[in-house]
């Protein structure tokens, strides 16, 4: 569990200072920070830190959005008499992220790993990384899903920010964590200081079945017991700041005018393993739920070579957006206590 | 000056026929008519006719034969019944409703045809190049809100004792003797959530519960679980056992659905039907869907639970009734843009799809691999597309229970379309869903509600 | 090299000829760089053919060429992207991406004799294994070859049999899965032919490929027939959208079909979490 630096130099500064400075940014380049979309709370574009509001629990969907968008073009295809056109479409937007929350930052660099890390790297999502600046807010408080000290995180974990800012008292201490947040920090001429902010307790801890247990009880009938309720809807995986899946297709822009998008998919849906000639492995909701979590707990981590870790940042958006009550925190403590 | 772009579906036998003979008479037609002749006015599917909007069609016009004289009897029928509630849904969605246009013409009636595509054409042209597409549209950060602030209606709490008391009794006597070899009714997590529960043996019957949360309509999981029965192992008599599920009114009326539509046989379910005030919503209130609901008691049932009571308050006008009035008096534009606002921040995970009990076709339309219907990206257009579709293939089935709008992590209000064309289902047929096990209307022939006029 | 993996190389379709009823054989030529990026490519990668305009699948590699210029892809027709690749002509335009996914380890098979066994288009991605044995015949042992299909018209690779069955110590065994009046061979499915043709596991290498059903079938009757799980190799299939280890959905398991595979051995698949059918 990483923890912010006691030593090291925030600046402590008062929320006034904070406004003023995020208006700053606000004024000069794209600023996305939580704020409210018809009544949902999302990572958005915001003109100033009036519309900000990042004391409420953390946003619907995570980060993850901005680095590895819903849908995404590729490339742009032409048709022409004289042959076929093929262009990439990297992503340019420069942007700054206000507000991220720790278990967001740690999808983040979960994602990292996989897209980046990971041969071969892939160039758009290395794009969108690169022109981001995330400045994270510490959590005051766990909400009733949060499980995120469960996993390896913290409310006031840095990993994965370029600067963290978290609330000390009635102001908030600012901490740069990466290079870039160091240069942005250095222009604020905030004051140094050394006091440390203290992260709320933690309540509930669940704990994460070793590797052995996976493997064990992979064909354990309690996977297809579980999942009954489940309607194969995934909302789970699309607000999960880790999962990744994607499909790839060729989409008629106009005539001649293509371009091949990717966009989100979840090996939770029915259609998702469905193959040309009409078979469909994984038919069974249980098997599909089952792959879900182990993807999760097992397959992720074992991709990105962190065995040790899972691919879990316990930030509890999936338990909250289950219309049918799937836990996975449930589901933790159900496979520790199975024969 | 603007000339629109009109696509004409005209039928081989009348209308394609009725277009040669404004020609051959030298008629004057419009220039700018892109005709597709199709066999019949009832094969022009509404998913065909939002795809031709959607690829930036201004207007487009389905001329087929006069009523009574359809080359296969009754296939102008489905498009007199059908196109009418397609438009009525395009222009909730903020089409104008004159972009389409519906209308018959017989082979010999050049002068016909060439009145009514000059007469369209002019509409057309008159309202201007059409704005459905979203892009072009100037970037939105503002949300258009609903036109009504959100009001909570309160919850008045009830004794649920009795009721749960019944059902426990129920499912063990149904468990125990065999009637049933698995019981769908309600459960607590160990968060203290009330979800669905599936149980196999009377022991387990007081995991049942009911309460003030028993929102899902379980009714949903029949036709699968069914299913998967067959494929299991069969009793000795070679039947496959029953299931038993607990219902609601709302529940219920999905049932009848089911079986007009072959989905299930009623002898396959034992329902238990309960008696229902209301269920309440996260965070406190009466649920929306349940505001201005008139059943309290299940329209169909083996076994009923609970009193049928009078209501315990007035049923006023739901805030969806409201809305969709609102929405009524805005102009196409304004509700385009609340829409398009809506549906900006959709993520297309079709949880509303999968909640919906009546959604099951083994391949949605709108998930196809080769996007026929609609592309696959997760953009604006293509949401709006799989919602408006959907939303009209629920018409004269949807039943309100609201698992869609339950289900949507984003909270956006998709049963105000479900609504919308339950009204006006219910004002040109006199039909409401479920109540009885009969079909959709527009899928039937027409029988005297269609005066060509 | 692309330093964009999911950027196509393009390739020039020099060779467009019906294999079997409803598949093609599509001959690419890779000008460079992607000719660069294809050089010294093993049996058993594969690569994505795209049909632009509608998209791309994954294509088992069905030739052996040293200099990466030249890619033979067999084609089924069976979705939109490849009813698109049949629909195409020579001289038309593709795109490809590759090669990915492991590779047979050929090293290992040298001085071994290998059995071959294809069923249906499975034979494509064989068809590497054979033409590197045919070429090095001396540096292996026997080659027996079992070939399937479910009727005639669905053999592949029909004009090449005489070739193989003139090479030295090679055997080729024919089979449908029904009787036929114009057919002299076999009839029966490939596990009769097995039975039947009792190849020795002595010192000896198995390479399957076909339908799902077929492998369990076949590595099952091998194992009965004393081969060991190591020495059974196959090439397996899930769908794929990235082939990169990226997207996700080629997994079996823990193991990822695109990065993993699609070549492995009947011990790593019996210990597979999932099953593959």
């Amino acid at each position: 569990m990483s923890k912010p630096d006691p030593n090291a130099k925030s600046r402590l500064i008062s929320q006034t200072e904070l406004d003023s400075w995020l208006d700053g940014l606000a004024s000069k380049q794209t600023l996305i920070a939580p704020r409210d979309v018809s009544g949902v709370v999302l990572y958005r574009p915001v003109a100033g830190s009036g519309e900000i509001l990042a004391g409420v629990p953390r946003p619907v969907m995570s980060v993850k959005e901005l680095f590895f968008p819903p849908t995404e073009r590729l490339l742009r295809i032409q048709k022409t008499r004289t042959g076929i056109n093929v262009k990439e479409t990297l992503p340019e937007d420069q942007t700054i992220i206000f507000g991220v929350r720790p278990c967001d930052a740690r999808g983040v660099r979960l994602l990292d790993a996989l897209f980046l890390d990971t041969a071969p790297a892939d160039p758009y999502y290395a794009r969108r990384r690169a022109n981001t600046t995330l400045i994270g807010l510490a959590c005051r408080e766990l909400g009733p899903t949060c499980f995120c000290t469960s996993v390896g995180g913290a409310p006031d974990d840095p990993t994965g920010m370029d600067m963290l800012v978290y609330p000390a008292g009635s102001g908030f201490l600012a901490e740069a964590i990466s290079e870039k947040g160091h240069a942005l920090l250095a222009d604020t001429g905030w004051p140094e200081t050394v006091i440390g902010g203290a992260a709320p307790d933690s309540t509930d801890h669940f704990p994460v079945p070793e590797k052995g247990r996976w493997l064990g009880h992979f064909n354990d009938d309690y996977w297809m017991k579980m999942s009954e309720r489940c309607l194969s809807c995934r909302a789970c995986a699309y607000v999960c700041p880790t999962c990744r899946c994607f499909s790839v297709r060729d989409e008629m822009l106009g005539p001649g005018e293509f371009e091949r998008i990717r966009c989100w998919d979840s090996c939770a849906g029915e259609n998702y393993r469905r193959v040309a000639g009409g078979h469909r492995p994984r038919a069974e909701k249980g098997e599909r739920l089952r792959n879900r979590f182990y993807c999760k707990f097992l397959y992720f981590p074992g991709q990105i070579g962190r065995s040790d870790a899972s691919a879990c940042t316990g930030c509890g958006r999936c338990i909250e957006v289950c219309p049918v009550g799937v836990d996975i925190t449930e589901v933790l403590q159900d496979l520790e206590r199975l024969a | 000056m603007f000339e629109p772009k009109i696509v004409a579906f005209l039928c081989s036998w009348c209308s394609y026929t009725g277009a040669d003979t404004a020609g051959i008479a030298r008629l004057k037609s419009p220039a700018n008519l892109r005709a597709i002749r199709v066999p019949c006015s009832g094969r022009v599917s509404p998913e065909l006719i939002m795809r031709t909007f959607d690829q930036g069609a201004d207007g487009v016009l389905v001329l087929g034969c006069h009523i009574g004289e359809c080359h296969y009897d009754t296939g102008n029928h489905r498009a007199a019944k059908r196109l009418p509630v397609l438009q009525t849904l395009l222009s909730f969605g903020g089409l104008e409703a004159q972009r389409l246009r519906l209308d018959w013409v017989s082979a010999s009636e050049g002068e016909r045809f060439a009145r009514i595509t000059t007469e369209f054409s002019e509409t057309v042209r008159e309202l201007g190049p059409v704005h459905w597409r979203p892009e072009g549209r100037p970037r939105q950060e503002e949300s258009r809100d609903l036109p009504i602030p959100s009001r909570t209606i309160l919850f008045q709490e009830v004794d649920f004792t009795l009721r749960t008391e019944g059902i426990r009794a129920k499912a063990r006597e149904l468990l125990t003797s065999g009637q049933v070899g698995c019981l769908i009714g309600y459960g607590t997590s160990p968060r203290g959530r009330t979800r669905p529960a599936f149980i196999y043996s009377s022991e387990e019957s007081d995991r049942l519960v009911w309460n003030a949360d028993c929102t899902h309509n379980l009714s949903g999981y029949l036709v699968d679980k069914l299913a998967a029965n067959q494929r299991g192992h069969p009793n000795e008599n070679g039947s496959h056992l029953r299931i038993g599920v607990v219902v609601k009114p709302c529940d219920s009326r999905t049932i009848n659905v089911l079986l007009a539509e072959n989905q299930l046989s009623r002898e396959q379910i034992h329902v238990i039907g309960v008696t229902c005030e209301g269920m309440r919503k996260e965070g406190g209130g009466l649920q929306q869907g349940c505001v201005s609901c008139q059943e309290r008691t299940p329209v169909v049932y083996d076994t009923l639970v609970g009193e049928p009571v009078h209501p315990v308050r007035q049923c006023s006008s739901s805030q969806s009734d409201e809305i969709i009035a609102e929405l009524d008096k805005a102009r196409p534009a304004e509700r385009l843009e609340f829409w398009l606002s809506q549906f900006d921040h959709c993520i297309r995970c079709y949880a509303c799809r999968q909640a919906c009990p009546l959604c099951n076709c083994p391949t949605c339309l709108y998930e196809r691999d080769d996007s026929t219907y609609v592309g696959m990206g997760i953009g604006l257009n293509e949401k709006r597309t799989f919602h408006l579709g959907r939303a009209y293939h629920l018409a004269g089935r949807c039943v309100g229970c609201n698992e869609c709008e339950r289900a949507c992590p984003m909270d956006i209000p998709i049963s105000l379309l479900n609504q919308k064309l339950a009204v006006e289902i219910e004002k040109t047929f006199g039909y409401r869903s479920g109540l009885a096990v009969a079909p959709s209307p527009i899928v039937t022939i027409l029988s005297g509600e269609y005066k060509e006029g | 090299m692309n330093t964009n993996p999911m950027l196509p190389y393009p390739g020039k379709l020099v060779e467009v000829r019906d294999l079997a009823a409803e598949i093609k054989l599509l001959r690419v030529e890779l000008a460079e760089p992607g000719a660069e990026t294809f050089k010294g490519w093993q049996p058993g990668q594969f690569a994505f053919v795209s049909a632009y305009g509608l998209g791309e699948a994954p294509f088992g590699i069905a030739n052996m060429s040293q200099d990466g210029s030249l890619l033979d892809f067999a084609v089924a027709r069976l979705g939109s992207v490849t009813t698109g690749l049949h629909e195409l002509g020579e001289g038309d335009t593709v795109g490809v991406r590759g090669p990915l996914g492991n590779c047979f380890p050929m090293d290992k098979f040298k001085g071994k004799n290998l059995v071959v066994l294809g069923g249906g288009i499975g034979g494509a991605p064989l068809r590497p294994v054979i033409q590197t044995v045919l070429s090095q015949r001396l540096e292996f042992g026997s080659l027996t070859i079992l070939w399937a299909a479910r009727n005639q018209s669905l053999l592949v690779f029909t004009d090449e049999y005489d070739q193989w069955r003139a090479a030295p110590d090679t055997r080729l065994h024919l089979t449908i899965d029904q009787a036929d009046p114009k057919w002299d061979h076999n009839v029966g499915l490939i596990t009769d032919l097995l039975k039947k043709v009792n190849p020795s596991p002595k010192n000896a290498i198995t390479v399957t490929c076909g339908p799902p059903i077929m492998i369990y079938y076949v590595t099952r009757m091998l194992a009965e027939m004393g081969f060991t799980p190591e020495d059974n190799y196959v090439t397996l299939e899930a769908r794929m959208h990235c082939g990169l280890g990226k997207c996700g959905r080629c997994n079996l398991g823990d193991k990822l079909v695109c990065v993993d595979g699609p070549v492995f051995n009947m011990l790593e698949v019996g210990n597979m979490m999932e099953t593959y059918l």
